[in-house]
């Protein structure tokens, strides 16, 4: 819909549509300057106004605003002031008095937008010249077309005849006895003008096919992320979609939110974050089809209050997030060692609690981080995945180390908060038991908690993997060398990957985990 | 020559002429004003009446009155002054003297 204007008529309030108003308001801008300088003029103007007024509530206006063919008919029973009879005054000039020069963009002498037509006018030269001036601005960085760009965005396009009239000034006489839309250069810039328009035709095409071309990327993007979006927020079950291409995390996202934040106002942070999500998508999806149909609507007002709307939610919901984050800002960690009192060269690994056995769907990863957690289903409690890394030492007893890491607001809270994760491995003869995960004590909140499972093993020792013990090591085996006083030394590059290391003996070398010989393997086994 | 504009300039030269006689009878408003003129064909647009009544009015021939109406703003209804008046009856002689006139030329 277009924009509509009030005006008020003689007393009375009309709506009127911006076309109309243009129109209305040269009408009324000839009339004034046929009666001004006559005695009396201004009460005839009046009453000229007043029955403008009169005809507009006789006239059946739908839905109350006042469009062209109102004006128009209205025109046609006042008649245009040159049309007025009246005794004893031969003048007919319609627009005498001076009249303040505006830029607009000229529609009757456009190639592109107008812009330089409308300079051209504006001016009194030639638009040709303006036009070479932007295409060699053009060249130096492109400068010329943001500048273009500007001026399109910024120079309101010339629509009425009036606007016109403060465009062309002086001129806009020889122009309106020449017609409006013939060129009205011609001299040297004729040839060249039908070149730039021939070449603007040509670009306009390009630039429509690119428009459209985007403008249906635009909308396709736009529409299935807001699939996602609506996906993700109302329906809860991944299974529901196929899982191929799309990550599960935000299907569980309010599952996880209470365990970070307060419950009450994870409620919260999921409407804010539903809304700062949704609107760019829609604005993108809007944009999109603005940019294939290529219409013009005025919608400054609404985008205003959306945007609004929009930056007022991640304000909101940055305020929420730090009042609830503050709990981040300080590390604190908690370590305890044992040593093994194994004898034997040969350790054996296996898991202890499996997340297998939580039969939770609800998983959230953070891949980059090799960080992944899980809420147990019927108790409901946050799993957390541990680092296990294994060292290869100098020393001859092998040592576990259980590294606990929380954050809070300060750090004897941090290191309280890590103290009191709950985490267990079980030494039974040469068997070593690790749990997959740990949990959160009941009642803490999340703060980007871990526990690094450090395990110390002299050179040379046989380890033996249990089949599940490629969830130990979510990503990769971590492996490393330290010195006698457990100090880090270097990484060992090893090509095992996890999943190869299950029901197997390994010898743990300088060089990474090698395989034992089928010869060692059964003298282990026995 | 334009018929058009001659057409014009004959009915410019009786509009004042009729204003003053549709006032003569009664008391009226320039709408009630315009409906006659146009049902005598005397005028094409209506713009060409306000600038007349305000001309009459401000040489004494007319006065106005403001009058509330029904319908949105009030009006002003115009009457005839008593210098309209001798006015109007100056015409009414003078136009009777030029029908008079003209009739002769064309039964000739």
């Amino acid at each position: 819909m277009d924009k509509t204007i009030k005006i008020n008529l003689a007393g009375t309030l009309f709506n009127i549509e911006e076309d109309a108003y243009y129109m209305l308001r040269d009408y009324l801008q000839a009339i004034n300057n046929r009666f001004h300088n006559i005695q009396g003029g201004n009460e005839t103007i009046e009453d000229i106004e007043s029955r403008i007024s009169e005809i507009f509530q006789s006239q059946k206006i739908t839905a109350g605003v006042i469009s062209k063919p109102d004006v128009e008919a209205m025109i046609k029973i006042l008649g245009k002031p040159e049309d007025f009879e009246v005794p004893g005054n031969q003048s007919n000039t319609v627009f005498t008095g001076p009249i303040k020069r505006r830029l607009y963009r000229n529609p009757d002498d456009s190639v592109f937008s107008g812009v330089c037509g409308g300079i051209g006018a504006y001016l009194n030269s030639d638009p040709v010249w303006i036009r070479i001036a932007f295409i060699i601005f053009s060249l130096f960085f492109g400068i010329g077309f943001f500048v273009y760009l500007a001026l399109w965005i910024a120079i309101p396009n010339a629509r009425s005849e009036y606007q016109k009239r403060e465009l062309y000034g002086e001129n806009y006489h020889r122009l309106n006895a020449a017609g409006i839309g013939t060129n009205i250069s011609g001299g040297p810039g004729g040839a060249i003008n039908e070149i730039f328009g021939a070449i603007g035709k040509f670009f306009y095409i390009v630039f429509r096919i690119i428009m459209i071309f985007f403008g249906v990327t635009f909308v396709a993007l736009g529409f299935s992320a807001l699939l996602v979006v609506f996906l993700a927020f109302f329906f809860k079950n991944p299974e529901f979609i196929s899982m191929g291409s799309m990550n599960s995390n935000l299907f569980f996202m309010h599952d996880f939110l209470n365990f970070i934040v307060d419950p009450s106002i994870s409620m919260w942070i999921i409407v804010l974050s539903f809304i700062a999500l949704l609107l760019p998508l829609c604005a993108f999806v809007y944009w999109g089809i603005k940019m294939i149909f290529w219409f013009r609507v005025r919608d400054g007002v609404i985008s205003l209050v959306l945007f609004i709307t929009w930056v007022a939610s991640l304000i909101a919901l940055t305020v929420i997030l730090v009042n609830a984050g503050v709990s981040f800002s300080k590390y604190g960690e908690s370590t305890s060692q044992e040593i093994l009192q194994n004898k034997r060269d040969t350790l054996f690994i296996m898991t202890g609690r499996k997340v297998e056995d939580l039969h939770t769907k609800k998983e959230f990863k953070i891949p980059e981080n090799q960080y992944s957690m899980f809420i147990s289903d019927p108790e409901s409690r946050l799993c957390i995945r541990p680092r296990l890394r294994l060292s290869v030492t100098d020393e001859k007893t092998i040592k576990i180390e259980i590294r606990k890491k929380s954050m809070a607001v300060s750090r004897i809270d941090a290191v309280k908060k890590a103290e009191s994760l709950i985490y267990d491995y079980r030494i039974s003869r040469d068997t070593l038991y690790l749990d997959e995960y740990f949990t959160l004590s009941e009642g803490r909140k999340w703060s980007a908690e871990m526990i690094e499972v450090g395990l110390y093993i002299p050179e040379k020792t046989t380890l033996y993997f249990d089949n599940t013990c490629e969830n130990l090591f979510p990503d990769r085996i971590r492996l490393n060398r330290v010195d006698k006083n457990m100090e880090y030394m270097s990484d060992i590059d090893n090509d095992t990957q996890p999943w190869q290391i299950g029901g197997r003996y390994w010898i743990l070398s300088r060089e990474g985990l090698v395989k034992a010989s089928l010869l060692t393997e059964g003298k282990s086994t026995k | 020559m334009d018929l058009e504009n001659t057409k014009a300039q004959m009915r410019k030269g009786i509009l004042e002429y009729c204003i003053l006689s549709i006032l003569s009878r009664n008391s009226c408003y320039a709408s009630d004003i315009i409906k006659e003129l146009k049902e005598a064909k005397v005028i094409v647009v209506e713009g060409t009446l306000y600038p007349l009544l305000t001309r009459q009015k401000n040489s004494g021939l007319l006065s106005y009155r403001w009058e509330e109406s029904q319908q949105g703003p009030p009006r002003k209804y115009y009457e005839l002054t008593p210098d309209g008046r001798d006015y109007l009856k100056d015409l009414d002689n003078s136009w009777d003297e030029l029908v008079e006139s003209v009739n002769l030329i064309r039964k000739k």
